[in-house]
């Protein structure tokens, strides 16, 4: 088998949901001895990038995107350990993410930390209901790039804002991109709280991250 | 007297509009559960319900959208499923005029089935029962609303079925796709009302996540493939924090209820409004609707 339909097997397992079938592609291309960041990129990650096509194009939804999310991410740490790279070359960036203290609700941020995750990014998802200081605490200690914040309520909203003024308060604004995640954030929120972005879906939101690490 | 209503083709029965945000406005803490009122500060919940009762809503539903066992788990409040529940049916008893109806309201669990979460149907159903029992003694009518998962839906209806024989508004709430309508969790509108049908609901609705416009669109579809009364509740529009941290959403009362009047030209037996609407939307909805008279 050539290495370009070997990638192509790759992706349509991942698009497929074949959980056994990628993990078996995993093993096999370190076994072959093949470039692993080729197999990351072409194989897994142009899985990952079609099953996001196929939510913006309304054939998937929530639980194939978890699904493939979960799967990549499995795939991924069997190959991590093998990738002859430095790992700091190919993560494409690290991020910090959590919803803000007073609000519970956490589905959308998780998906959002799986298909991070799922892209290659070093992801640390601190929950829900967490306050801006430990937010701004992890992402200081694991040097991240990325703060992302989710808040579902309109009365918990405001703890994005605090958490950027408390960034500005420190002199460290510039150290992160801090987006913004939840149903009511808007533009116009994410210009008052002068934070670097928002995405409204976690497929929207890996494009943000990756733009923002251009 | 919600049947009489149902068989008398002329009455379109206005229900109540948003709760949650209503209460939002009134200041409460972050990280309430808008339900906790029910004990703490019944004067609000009470100032609501009447209010959209002057205003002209032939039916308000108790708050306890979130006091489903599961949700309040959550909330570590689920030893007062009870209280909360029973005060909640209190409230909306003390200023229910007479010929106007009580609605018991059931949300979603915020749990969700793997690979998203863990929760299973009977945990759902269970979950449901605790709440649906301590509800059933004071209520004339069910909506379920905002469900994105048809499983979660019937198992709730189930759970109405085994204790009540009320009758049951199913409303799931819907996301619009380049392929038409499907919840979160990929379940079809023609799929959710099949099933719906199936479980014998007395009327089919459609609530939240959508704003006027696209709820047009989606009752035009529902028209399509049943002929079961059907509920329409959107929302109204996105809301945004003003300068002095007030929630605000931006669609005009009359801009609201101009296209609830096109909703139930295109045949919705009941409609109010969900996340954003207030008082003052329900009262322009029913200026229109005595005009159609």
């Amino acid at each position: 088998m050539s290495q370009e339909s070997f990638y192509k097997e790759i992706s349509e397992a991942i698009v497929s949901l074949d959980r056994d079938k990628a993990i078996s592609f995993a093993k096999k291309a370190i076994e072959v001895n093949m470039n692993l960041l080729d197999v990351v990129e072409k194989g897994f990650g142009a899985g990952i990038r079609r099953i996001g096509d196929l939510w913006e194009e309304g054939e998937f939804f929530l639980p194939e995107l978890m699904l493939g999310g979960n799967i990549v991410q499995e795939s991924m740490e069997i190959l991590l350990p093998y990738l002859k790279a430095n790992k700091e070359d190919v993560i494409p960036g690290k991020v910090v993410i959590a919803t803000i203290e007073g609000d519970i609700h956490s589905i959308g941020k998780t998906i959002v930390a799986t298909m991070l995750s799922a892209n290659g990014f070093e992801v640390y998802d601190l929950g829900a209901d967490v306050s801006a200081e430990k937010i701004i605490n992890t992402a200081l200690k694991k040097n991240a790039n990325i703060i992302g914040v989710s808040a579902l309520l309109t009365t918990t909203m405001i703890g994005q804002k605090k958490l950027i003024e408390i960034l500005e308060h420190r002199g460290i604004r510039d150290k992160f991109k801090v987006i913004l995640g939840g149903a009511p954030v808007t533009k116009n929120w994410v210009n008052e709280c002068q934070a670097d972005g928002y995405a409204d879906n976690a497929i929207e939101a890996v494009k943000l991250i990756k733009k923002l690490m251009d | 007297m919600f049947k009489e209503w149902l068989k008398d083709d002329s009455k379109i029965i206005l229900f109540d509009g948003g709760m949650g945000t209503e209460i939002f406005k009134r200041g409460i803490k972050p990280g309430k559960l808008p339900d906790i009122l029910n004990m703490e500060q019944s004067e609000i919940i009470t100032e609501i319900h009447k209010a959209y009762y002057n205003a002209g809503s032939d039916m308000c539903q108790t708050n306890t959208f979130g006091s489903s066992y599961m949700n309040l788990q959550k909330y570590k409040l689920e030893d007062r499923i009870k209280e909360i529940n029973e005060k909640a049916i209190e409230h909306l008893k003390i200023v229910c005029p007479p010929n106007h109806l009580i609605v018991g309201d059931i949300g979603p669990s915020g749990e969700y089935k793997p690979p998203i979460g863990k929760a299973t149907y009977e945990q759902w159903y269970s979950s449901y029962l605790k709440q649906i029992k301590y509800l059933e003694p004071g209520i004339d009518l069910w909506h379920i609303e905002t469900i994105s998962d048809i499983e979660e839906m019937v198992a709730a209806i189930q759970a109405i079925k085994e204790v009540s024989k009320k009758p049951i508004i199913s409303s799931m709430t819907y996301k619009k796709t380049k392929r038409g309508f499907f919840t979160i969790m990929g379940n079809s509108l023609k799929d959710c009302i099949e099933k719906v049908e199936n479980e014998n609901v007395e009327i089919i609705g459609g609530n939240c996540t959508l704003g006027s416009k696209e709820m047009m669109e989606l009752i035009k579809e529902m028209k399509n493939i049943t002929n079961k009364p059907i509920s329409i509740k959107p929302n109204a529009g996105k809301p945004r924090l003003t300068q002095g941290g007030i929630t605000h959403y931006d669609q005009s009362e009359q801009d609201f209820a101009k296209d609830i009047l096109q909703i139930v030209k295109l045949g919705a037996k009941i409609v109010g409004g969900c996340c954003g609407t207030s008082p003052k939307t329900i009262k322009e909805i029913k200026k229109g609707l005595d005009a159609l008279v």
